[in-house]
C-alpha cells in the first residue's frame, strides 16, 4: 500500500527517461500529470483506509535490506505524516501543471519532479532512520539540478549555495543517527525514544544539537537561512512552489519526527532556548520581509517567519501546539504554494517582480485582476486572517504555546502581525492604484500592454485558494486526521519522566 | 506653478505636441488629431454610438426635467414614464443605458455654473418664476409645504438644477443627431477624413449656435416658464460653451482612481484651474468602481458600430479591455469635437489678411492652447492607435 507512493513516481520517472522515441513537453507534462494524478489518488485511497482515532503507525510495511547496517525498508503513516503526504501528492501536480514552458530537456525535468516527490514520500513514510536519510538525500540532487538548469540568470550562485547547506544539514543529520547508535549499541536505527538511563543529558543534548542543526538549515531557520531566499529567486515558479509547499516540511517533520520524537527528554530541557530562537526566527523572517524590493524574496522570508511558528509549538509541545504546528506545516505548504504560484503569474506575464516597478495591476481591463484578487486571499491567509488556514495554525500554536512560553509567543504573535505589514505593502504596491510597468528607460511612458492571463492557467492557484479557504472553515476534518498522533506525541516527555521515575 | 498631478505626464503613451506645434495648427487650419484611417474608424464609430446613447440621456433628461419636476422621491425617474415590471426588471438587471453618467455631467455643469445659462439662475426674473411655481407646487405637496419655510433655498436650488438638466438634455439632442448624421455622412461617402470629419461638426455646431434653449413646466394644470423665451438663452453660447468647460475641460476628480491630496496642493482652489475633465482623463482606469466614465463607456460598448468592433477585437485584449479602447478613441472624438468648436468660434476667419484680425485670432488660439496643451494631447498623434492595444 504505502509503497505504491514510492513506486508510482520511481517508476514513473524511470519510464519517462526509458522511453524509446521522441516525446514532445506537452506529451511528458501529460504523461508526468497522470503518473501524478494516480499519486494523489492513492494517497487519498489511504486517507480512506487510514484510522484517526489511533495514534500510532498504521499501514506498516517492513522487509530486511541490510541487516548487517541497521539498514530496513520500513514504511508507516500516522496522523503526522498523511496530511504532509496528501500536501506532497497534492503540490506536486500542482507544480507539474505550472510547468508549461520547459523547453530544454523536459524528459528529465519531469522526471526529477517525479524522483522529488517520490523521495518526499519515502522520507514522510519512513520508520527507519537510515531509510529517512536516504529520501532525505535523495531529493538534494534533483532539486539541485531543477534550480541550477531551469533556473534564473544566478542559478548557479543559488543551486551551489543550497547544495552545500543542505549537504551540511543531511550530513549534521547522519552524524547525529550514527552518533545516536554508537553511543546506545543499538544499531537498528528505530524510532524509539531515547531514555536518561540509556544516554547521559550532555550527550543526548548533543546529538539533538545536530539534529536542530541539521533540520533547522532545511527548515530553514535564522541563522542558517540565507540558502532560501537566493534558491527561491532563482528557481522557476514549479520549483518554488515545490520547494515551499513541501521540502521546507522535511525539516518540520524531522523537527517533531526526530528532534521531539527521539530526544523528549533533552528536548523537554532545550525547549526554553528553542522557544526563543523560534521567537527570533519569526521576527527576523518577518522584518526581512518588510525591507524585500523582489515579490518572490518577500514570500521566501515569509516562509521563514512562518516555520519559526512550528518551532515555537515544538518547543511547547502541548498536545493543542503540536496539532497546530501540524496545521502551519500544511496551511503554509498550501498558502506559500499559492503565493508562490500567482508571483510566477505575475513575474511570466510583466517580466519583473520588483514592487518598486509594478504598479495596479488589479486594472479589471489591462491588468491581472484574478491574480491580484487570488494574491489578496492568500496574503490574507498567510497573515491569519479568522475564516482561512492560516487562522487555525496561528491561533493554536498560539494558544498552545501561550502558557508554556509568553515572552516568545507574544513575540511571534508580533511576527504575525508582521505579516500583515509586509504582505499588505505588497499588495498595495504592486496591485492597487493606477496600472503602470515602469519602463526600463527612466522617465519614458508606462508600460500598459499586458497579455491576459488565460483562466486555466488559474486553475491551480483556484484549487488551492478553495483549500485554504475550506481548511479555514472547517478545520475539524485534519483535526481529527491528527490530532490523536500530535497528543500522542506531547505525552513523550511526561511518559518517559514517569517510566524514568523522574519529574518532566 | 508645479503641476497638479505630478505622476500624470508619465502615463502618456506616446508624444506629447508642444504648445507652439498646437497653436501653428489651429491657426492654419489644420486638425489636432492626425489624420488616418484608423482615426477615422475610430472617431466616427465610437461618435456614432455616443449619439445613441446621447439620445436615450437627451430623452431621459428631458423626461426628469418635465415630468418628475419637484418629485421628492423620484425613484423612477431612469424609466422614462414606463414603469412596467419588464423595464423595472431590465432596470434591476442592468440591461440598460447607465443614465448616472448623464447625471453626473448635469451635477458637473451645474457646479461649474459657467455662462449664459448660470448667470440666468442667479436673475430676479428667474427667482419671481421659482416663487410663483413653488407656490403652486406648495400648495398641493403637504412635503414640500412643510420643507420650504424650513429650507428656503431648498426648492430654487433644484429647480436650478432642473433647468440645467433641460437645457443638457437639449443640448445632447442636437449632438446626438449631429453624431448621427455624421455616421451617415461617412458611410454616404460625403466625409472622408478628419478634416472633413470636424468640418461636419463645426457646421452643425454653428447651424444650431442660435437654436433658442427653453424650458417651461406644468404644476397643477398651470404652464410655468424656468427658462423662457424671454432669457434669449441659445445653444452655443449659453449650454454647448458650459458644458465643454464643465465636462470637456474642469471635470471632477474621480473618487477611487487617485488620491487627490488637497492639503497637498494636488487639488487647485481654484475651481476655475480644475483640469480632470474629458480632454485630461487617464483611458486606462475605466470600469474601476464608482468611475463615471466607466458608465459611458460601458453604455457606447452596447452600441458600438460593427466596423469598430470588428476592429476593437483585433486589438490588445480584443473583448477583454474594449472599454478602454472605446475610452481612448472617445477622447480622441472629443478633441475633434472641440477643434470644431473652435474652428467655429474663432473672432475673425482664418484667411483674413487683417493683421488685427490675425492678432485676435492668434489671441483666442493661444487661449485655447494654454490649456490643451496639458491635456491628453499624446492621443492625437498617429501613434497613438498602435499605443492604444495593437502592439500588445
Amino acid at each position: 500500500m504505502l509503497s505504491a507512493l514510492l513506486a508510482i513516481p520511481f517508476l514513473g520517472a524511470l519510464g519517462l527517461m526509458l522511453w524509446p522515441g521522441e516525446l514532445s513537453l506537452e506529451k511528458v507534462r501529460r504523461a508526468a500529470l497522470a503518473l501524478l494524478l494516480l499519486q494523489l489518488a492513492w494517497s487519498l485511497r489511504l486517507l480512506l483506509l487510514f484510522d484517526p482515532s489511533c495514534g500510532g503507525m498504521q499501514l506498516q510495511e517492513s522487509i530486511p535490506w541490510i541487516e548487517s547496517l541497521g539498514l530496513e525498508y520500513r514504511l508507516g503513516v500516522d496522523g503526522l505524516s498523511l496530511p504532509l503526504v496528501l500536501v506532497n501528492a497534492g503540490l506536486t501536480l500542482v507544480s507539474a501543471y505550472a510547468s508549461t514552458t520547459v523547453t530544454q530537456r523536459p524528459r528529465l525535468y519531469f522526471a526529477l519532479l517525479l524522483v522529488i516527490s517520490g523521495a518526499v514520500n519515502g522520507a514522510f513514510l519512513s520508520l527507519n532512520l537510515l531509510l529517512f536519510f536516504l529520501f532525505y538525500e535523495l531529493e538534494l540532487i534533483p532539486l539541485w539540478l531543477l534550480i541550477s538548469v531551469w533556473g534564473g540568470a544566478r542559478r548557479a550562485y543559488a543551486a551551489t549555495k543550497f547544495l552545500i547547506f543542505t549537504a551540511v544539514s543531511g550530513g549534521l543529520i547522519l552524524a547525529a543517527f550514527l552518533g545516536l547508535a554508537l553511543v546506545t549499541g543499538e544499531a537498528d536505527f528505530s524510532l524509539t525514544p531515547v531514555l536518561s538511563g540509556q544516554l547521559g543529558m550532555g550527550t543526548q543534548l548533543v546529538l539533538l544539537g545536530a539534529l536542530l542543526v541539521g533540520f533547522g538549515i532545511k527548515i530553514p531557520l535564522v541563522p542558517f537561512h540565507t540558502w532560501l531566499p537566493d534558491a527561491h529567486t532563482e528557481a522557476s515558479t514549479p520549483v518554488s512552489v515545490l520547494l515551499a509547499g513541501v521540502l521546507l516540511k522535511l525539516g518540520t517533520y524531522g523537527l517533531l519526527r526526530f528532534c521531539l520524537g527521539l530526544f523528549p527528554e533533552a528536548w523537554a530541557v532545550a525547549a526554553p532556548w528553542l522557544a526563543i530562537w523560534a521567537a527570533v526566527s519569526v521576527l527576523y523572517g518577518s522584518l526581512a520581509a518588510i525591507a524585500q524590493r523582489d515579490m518572490k524574496r518577500m514570500v521566501a522570508y515569509s516562509s521563514v517567519g512562518h516555520m519559526g511558528y512550528v518551532l515555537l509549538a515544538a518547543a511547547a509541545a502541548t498536545p493543542v501546539s503540536l496539532l497546530g504546528a501540524e496545521f502551519q506545516m500544511v496551511s503554509h505548504g498550501l498558502i506559500s504554494a499559492l503565493l508562490f504560484l500567482l508571483v510566477g503569474e505575475v513575474y511570466a506575464t510583466t517580466g519583473t517582480r520588483d514592487l518598486d516597478v509594478l504598479r495596479g495591476l488589479l486594472n479589471p481591463e489591462r491588468g491581472l485582476p484574478l491574480t491580484g484578487s487570488l494574491m489578496i486571499v492568500g496574503v490574507m491567509a498567510s497573515a491569519g486572517l479568522p475564516g482561512m488556514a492560516g487562522f487555525i495554525s496561528e491561533f493554536l500554536v498560539f494558544r498552545g504555546s501561550l502558557a508554556a512560553f509568553p515572552v516568545a509567543t507574544l513575540a511571534s504573535m508580533v511576527g504575525s502581525g508582521l505579516t500583515a505589514v509586509y504582505f499588505l505593502l505588497l499588495v498595495n504596491r504592486v496591485f492597487f492604484g493606477r496600472l503602470a510597468v515602469t519602463p526600463p528607460e527612466p522617465g519614458g511612458p508606462l508600460d500598459i500592454r499586458l497579455p491576459a492571463v488565460p483562466l486555466v492557467r488559474h486553475l491551480p492557484a483556484m484549487v488551492l485558494t478553495l483549500l485554504v479557504v475550506a481548511i479555514g472553515l472547517a478545520p475539524s476534518g485534519l483535526g481529527y486526521l491528527s490530532e490523536q498522533a500530535t497528543t500522542a506525541m506531547s505525552q513523550f516527555p511526561a511518559l518517559l519522566a514517569a517510566i524514568s521515575g523522574k519529574p518532566a | 506653478m508645479a503641476p497638479l498631478n505630478p505622476g500624470r505626464s508619465r502615463t502618456r503613451q506616446a508624444p506629447i505636441p508642444t504648445a507652439a506645434e498646437l497653436e501653428q495648427r489651429l491657426l492654419a487650419g489644420e486638425t489636432l488629431l492626425a489624420e488616418s484611417p484608423t482615426h477615422l474608424l475610430e472617431v466616427v464609430g465610437v461618435l456614432e454610438s455616443y449619439g445613441e446613447v446621447l439620445d436615450a440621456y437627451s430623452i431621459n433628461l428631458v423626461y426628469q426635467a418635465e415630468k418628475q419636476f419637484l418629485n421628492p422621491l423620484p425613484i423612477f425617474k431612469f424609466l422614462d414614464g414606463d414603469p412596467s415590471l419588464a423595464r423595472i426588471w431590465k432596470h434591476l438587471n442592468h440591461d440598460r443605458i447607465n443614465f448616472e453618467y448623464a447625471e453626473y455631467c448635469q451635477k458637473a455643469m451645474f457646479w461649474h455654473g459657467t455662462g449664459g445659462l448660470d448667470a440666468y439662475l442667479d436673475t430676479d426674473a428667474f427667482r419671481q418664476s421659482c416663487a410663483a411655481i413653488i407656490r403652486c407646487k406648495t400648495r398641493r405637496d403637504p412635503l414640500l409645504g412643510l420643507l420650504h419655510p424650513l429650507f428656503p433655498d431648498f426648492l430654487i436650488e433644484l429647480i436650478r438644477s432642473a433647468a440645467t438638466t433641460h437645457a443638457l438634455g437639449q443640448f445632447w439632442r442636437v449632438m446626438s443627431d449631429l453624431f448621427l448624421d455624421l455616421a451617415r455622412a461617412e458611410r454616404d461617402g460625403r466625409v472622408g477624413s478628419i478634416a472633413q470629419l470636424v468640418n461636419f461638426l463645426m457646421d452643425g455646431l454653428v447651424a444650431a449656435a442660435a437654436q433658442p434653449i427653453t424650458y417651461g413646466v406644468e404644476v397643477a394644470g398651470q404652464r410655468f416658464w424656468v427658462l423662457p423665451p424671454e432669457a434669449a438663452l441659445t445653444f452655443l453660447v449659453d449650454v454647448a460653451v458650459p458644458y465643454v468647460e464643465a465636462v470637456f475641460l474642469r471635470g471632477m476628480p474621480f473618487l477611487g482612481t487617485v488620491s487627490f491630496n488637497a492639503q497637498a496642493q494636488q487639488i487647485s482652489p481654484d475651481q476655475s484651474r480644475f483640469a480632470y475633465g474629458a480632454l485630461y482623463a487617464d483611458p486606462l482606469p475605466t470600469m474601476g468602481a464608482g468611475i463615471p466614465p466607466s458608465l459611458l463607456m460601458q453604455d457606447m460598448y452596447r452600441h458600438l458600430p460593427e466596423p469598430l468592433h470588428h476592429w476593437y477585437r483585433q486589438q490588445g485584449r480584443g473583448e477583454g479591455d474594449v472599454r478602454v479602447k472605446i475610452c481612448a478613441s472617445f477622447q480622441k472624438a472629443m478633441f475633434c469635437v472641440t477643434n470644431a468648436a473652435i474652428n467655429g468660434t474663432f473672432p475673425h476667419p482664418l484667411t483674413s489678411t487683417d493683421l488685427t484680425q490675425q492678432q485676435a485670432n492668434r489671441a483666442y488660439a493661444a487661449a485655447w492652447v494654454g490649456r490643451l496643451s496639458h491635456a491628453r494631447t499624446d492621443c492625437l498623434s498617429d501613434e497613438s492607435a498602435a499605443e492604444d492595444g495593437s502592439r500588445s
